[in-house]
Parts: structure tokens; sequence; C-alpha cells
């Protein structure tokens, strides 16, 4: 194979993983930095780096992990670049309330706000259970953790939102 | 099964099917599982927000020459205006500043740099150490001896540098894991720091060979300089 037909064979590849995963990397980034905006530049970033990299995926089968590990830690690298202050949830940028205010509905808007305001550390856990369909083992892989203190944290994210969405309820 | 047994697993994992005993004869319990799975759905409705049309970046700025497979790139072989060049395009991305050396190495910091993104997994914060019997695999007695000062090695994996299998290795920092590649056949001349916007890392010279140690921008590296360096003897 010439180095044309490589990267030729190379491109297609890439196109084809990004085609499969671009909206679970979007979603995770956004959930991760609660602002639209941040979400799509490190996705940009993300894309590049998965890019220079690719020969490193050797099983395409582990490509979601892969990119959702690469998406992790440019969501880092963004927060310590910028040394973006924590968001006072009252006081939102138009990007962020553009996360909140997607795709209105009265009752997603009220869980989507609870999620927003749950703790990095509970939302991350719930994000990848939820959405990406990890297993215990697979979001402590990914962020670190001891299985037993995912389950806590998956545990206590629960009866946070169900206290939030129910104490929105006794004000309404 | 206790109630709140029960209530843990199922807050948990609402797909929990287990205590099938206790929730028979507990309706508060079937109560609460039925409202963790509502919850559940309706918390995945609200993750799963519009997504932009895919706006795919630029990749001819890293194409070619600058990603060309690790184990197919071999040293010296670019001319130095095009090595400098894919330094300066790296640099850009990764934030990558050589201190206290002129830029004789841009190859070897390059790929040192590069490399860290290869492994993603690799940088884990765990406590759990590698396999001694990986560990000997991966760091051959007829290339290196450790002794046991290097701290507590998480992660080892045989990787390829310029072209040559080097060990990768892993270890927990006060900030976070640390990346420690030998390099017994890549001579440095002096010590060559590399600072970024989120690495903090060094290539120190160790006999004809040289190790480079890259932890996170906060890493105090003095100390586990000294343990590698008191660690580590090239057997060749």
């Amino acid at each position: 194979m010439n180095s044309s037909d490589a990267g030729t064979t190379r491109r297609r590849r890439f196109d084809e993983l990004v085609g499969v995963f671009h909206q679970d990397m979007y979603r995770y980034a956004a959930w991760l930095s609660r602002d639209r905006t941040v979400a799509e530049d490190v996705v940009q970033e993300s894309l590049l780096r998965a890019w220079k990299s690719l020969e490193s995926l050797r099983d395409d089968a582990a490509a979601k992990h892969w990119l959702l590990t690469i998406v992790r830690r440019e969501n880092a690298r963004y927060f310590e670049r910028r040394r973006l202050e924590t968001v006072d949830v009252d006081d939102l940028t138009p990007s962020q309330e553009a996360l909140l205010a997607d795709q209105p509905d009265h009752e997603l808007d009220d869980v989507r706000d609870a999620i927003y305001r749950l703790d990095d550390d509970y939302r991350e856990p719930l994000v990848l259970q939820v959405l990406m369909g990890y297993s215990t083992n697979e979001i402590g892989e990914l962020m670190g953790l001891r299985q037993g203190a995912v389950l806590t944290r998956l545990h206590r994210a629960r009866l946070k939102l169900k206290d939030a969405l129910n104490s929105d309820l006794s004000e309404t | 099964m206790n109630c709140e047994d029960y209530r843990q697993a199922i807050a948990a994992e609402p797909s929990y099917d287990g205590g099938a005993a206790h929730l028979a004869a507990c309706s508060g319990c079937r109560a609460f599982r039925d409202e963790m799975r509502s919850l559940d759905g309706r918390i995945r409705r609200a993750l799963a927000i519009g997504v932009p049309e895919l706006r795919m970046p630029d990749l001819q700025d890293v194409d070619g020459e600058n990603v060309v497979p690790l184990a197919g790139r071999t040293r010296f072989t670019m001319p130095a205006w095009l090595a400098v060049a894919a330094m300066l395009v790296l640099a850009a991305f990764v934030g990558l500043r050589m201190v206290g050396s002129n830029v004789t190495y841009p190859s070897l910091a390059d790929e040192i740099v590069a490399h860290l993104d290869h492994e993603p997994y690799a940088l884990r914060v765990t406590d759990e150490p590698v396999d001694a019997g990986r560990l000997a695999k991966v760091v051959p007695a007829n290339l290196a001896a450790m002794n046991h000062d290097t701290g507590l090695i998480t992660y080892a994996q045989t990787c390829v540098i310029n072209g040559k299998k080097i060990p990768h290795l892993v270890i927990q920092g006060q900030r976070g894991p640390v990346t420690i590649l030998l390099l017994p056949d890549e001579a440095v001349e002096s010590a060559v720091q590399l600072e970024g916007e989120s690495i903090n890392g060094i290539i120190l010279p160790v006999g004809n060979g040289s190790i480079a140690i890259i932890g996170e921008r906060d890493e105090e590296l003095g100390p586990i300089q000294q343990n590698i360096l008191n660690s580590v003897t090239w057997s060749t």
C-alpha cells in the first residue's frame, strides 16, 4: 500500500469512527463543561488529538472509550488553560443557558436544571451510566475510582436529583 | 437484604434486579424502585441534548509527516527546517515550550509529548500496583535494573519511540499520574525541560541514554527525579 492509499484508508477510518461517536463526544463534553460553546471547542481539540494518535487505537471496538477518555482530558486541559471560575448557576452565559434551554419542555427543563446543579463528582458518573451506557466498572476505569466509590456517587446523585425535583414540585 | 441495602443498590443502578425476596415483601421498596426507574427515564431524556452538526477540524495541519506512525518514524531523516516546523506545529497544539537547552532534540521531545496521548488509559489515579511479572517483562533485566525506590508503579507497557521499543511506566505522584519513559538509546547532552499548559516534564541524561519524566503542571518533579535516578541502572 503506498502512502497515499494509507492516508486515504486512515482518513476513512477516522471519519467512520467520528461519525458514529460524535454525538456521544459532544454530549459528554457538554455535560462535563456545562457549556455548549466550550463543548464544541473541547470536541474540536479532541478530534485533533484523536487524529494524531489514531494508530494507538488498535481495536475499533474500544473506540468509544478511547474517544471519551480524550474528551475528558481535553475538558480538563481547557479549564486548566482558561482557569474558569466555578459557574454560578444564577449568572449564566448565553451558551450555558442554551444547554439548559435545549428542546424546551417544562418537565425536562427541571430535570436538566437539577442535573446542571449537581457537583461534577456526581454529574459525570451519572452521564456515563445513563447516557453512555457505561457499567460501574467502566466508569471507575475512566474516572480512576474504585467500583464502590462509583456506586456511592451514583446513589447519591439520584437521591440529590430526587430531592431537588420533589422540592421543585413542592414549591410550585 | 434490608430496605437500606436494596435502596442503595437500586439508586446506584436502577436496572438492578437482585433482592427479589425482599422486594416481594416490601411495598415501600417496590415504590422506590419504580420511582428510581421513572426518574432514570427523565434523566436520560434530559441528558440527550441536541447535537450541532459535526464540524471537522482542519486535519491537514497535522497530516503527512506529522502523523507518521511512531513505529515507522526515524530521527534526523527530515531536513532540519522541516523538523523545526513540525515542532512548532506540535507546540501550537500542546503549548510545549523547551527551556534550559537550545532546541537540539526537537524530534525526541516531539515524540515524547505526542506519546502522552497514545495511551490515555495509562493515566489513571489508582493505588493498585502493576503486576510484578508484567513489570519484569516490560523492563527486562537485559535493559535496566530497577530497585524499589521508584514509587508506586501502576502501569507498564512496551511502547515505541523513534522506532525503538522502550518501557513506558506510570507512577502515582502528588498531583496525579506521572509518566516515566526509559530511553536507554536516546542520549541527550543536558536536561531538557518540558513545560506546557498542562504538563511539567523533563528529559534527563542518564548514562548513554535518558529518562523522560512528565507529570501534571503543578507536580513537584524534584523528588521523583531523584528517586528514579537512584532506582534505574542501565544494563548495557
